[in-house]
């Protein structure tokens, strides 16, 4: 066991990095996905709260085309946490008893999340995924303008 | 979403506490299979190089330890390496990051922070094998949703009478919040790091590692200390409660420094000092 293990250190400390897939779907893509909709199936419960057909529509579309990209069971491993645009429970609690709170928070969650958009566009390679960056941040400065 | 950050200069004017280090009883040799560093917090960042590797300002917010130019871009070892950080031994240039602490809206930097590389939880001491270099690991859980899920441990220094638990727990007036994080030894021999980022490592069983993670790595040990006593209202990790307490480590010790430690501290079971040396 000593020696197994003796071997497999010495042979393996410096395993070559996997191979390279140019503009796949990597490490970055995957992160960005399974966020985005982390961020979108929180969002969808607070924009639903004021009602706006076309903020609601834009997450579920979004929604939809993230769940696409998806090579693997989709796992949230962001529940809870207090991520950049990603409503938390105890705000959307709160947005459900104040229009203040509501606007507010409607606000930092396009703001924030257009934010992540833009540092995820400078880091996404894989043409489909780069597409569903792009067409969120789209939503999310229309989505401004309009507010 | 976003809270309150506390400036930089604040975070370095609330790091004060020197650590207190588990001394064995009077005349009894000191048998301890242990190397550390002490390494306060570097800065701060919504970032985190493992969990969302390139997406800066995605994450929820992390304090950052050790190496002072880890970002969401710290993917490789050679993107760390050449950059100075803030351990004692300053040869450790190593990364190290955990949820930010808040009461309220009001960040927390911890004031204590050490690093323990420990040849406990298996067996066979000299069968340790350096941390590889470049290993990535994670330990807790961020999605804990309650003490059955959760490894975390809260504790209070100078104050053991206080039962530790998985959340926060009440400290006495002149006490401090601890916590404890012992993160996972056994490697599978292959994996620098893995999808989930926790398959290619394992807790060790029965004293030894499985035959899927053959490689024994010495335990690291996070302890934390925080300036904060009393109440537990209004504390959260921005993670969630103290049971999503969860740290991770990127490996950039320099090789030759962490082979010296492993076979004069680990390997012969002695406890060593900051430069890796025992009496």
């Amino acid at each position: 066991m000593v020696l197994l293990a003796g071997l497999l250190s010495a042979c393996q400390q410096e395993p070559p990095p996997p191979p390279p897939v140019p503009n796949g779907y990597g490490a970055t893509e995957r992160a960005f996905v399974e966020l985005a909709i982390a961020t979108d199936e929180q969002a969808l419960k607070l924009v639903e709260l004021g009602g706006d057909p076309a903020l609601i529509e834009n997450r579920r579309t979004e929604l939809t085309e993230l769940r696409k990209l998806l090579d693997a069971p989709y796992v949230n491993h962001h529940a809870g946490h207090d991520m950049p645009g990603m409503p938390t429970d105890a705000e959307i609690a709160l947005a459900s008893t104040s229009p203040d709170a509501l606007k507010q928070f409607v606000h930092a969650h396009l703001t924030e999340s257009l934010e992540v958009l833009r540092s995820a566009g400078a880091a996404i390679t894989h043409p489909p995924t780069a597409d569903v960056v792009e067409l969120m941040e789209r939503h999310r400065t229309t989505e401004l303008g309009a507010g | 979403m976003r809270k309150p950050v506390l400036h930089f200069s604040a975070i370095i004017g609330l790091i004060a506490a020197a650590l207190s280090i588990p001394v064995a009883a009077q005349g009894e040799p000191v048998r301890v299979a242990e190397f550390l560093a002490e390494c306060p917090i570097s800065h701060r960042l919504p970032d985190d190089p493992i969990v969302l590797p390139n997406l800066a300002g995605a994450s929820h917010s992390h304090d950052f330890f050790g190496n002072h130019s880890t970002n969401a871009r710290s993917t490789t070892p050679q993107s760390l390496e050449g950059q100075t950080g803030n351990c004692n031994p300053v040869a450790d240039i190593s990364s190290y990051w955990v949820p930010t602490l808040y009461r309220n809206n009001t960040a927390i930097a911890p004031t204590g922070v050490t690093f323990y590389y420990l040849g406990e939880g298996v067996n066979n001491p000299a069968a340790i094998q350096p941390t590889p270099y470049g290993l990535k690991i994670v330990a807790g859980n961020a999605k804990a949703t309650g003490d059955h899920d959760s490894i975390a441990r809260w504790s209070c220094l100078h104050a053991g009478h206080v039962n530790p638990s998985k959340n926060f727990v009440v400290c006495p007036a002149g006490t401090m919040l601890e916590t404890y994080l012992d993160f996972p030894q056994c490697w599978d021999g292959r994996n620098l790091d893995s999808a989930d980022h926790r398959s290619h490592m394992s807790y060790p069983v029965a004293g030894g590692c499985p035959s899927s993670h053959p490689v024994s790595v010495p335990k690291l040990r996070m302890v934390l200390r925080y300036p904060v006593n009393g109440s537990t209202a209004g504390l959260r990790l921005s993670s969630g409660t103290g049971q999503t307490m969860h740290g991770d480590f990127f490996n950039v010790w320099p090789r030759a420094e962490m082979e010296r430690r492993v076979r004069n501290c680990i390997n012969v079971v002695m406890k060593c000092d900051h430069a890796g040396n025992h009496g």
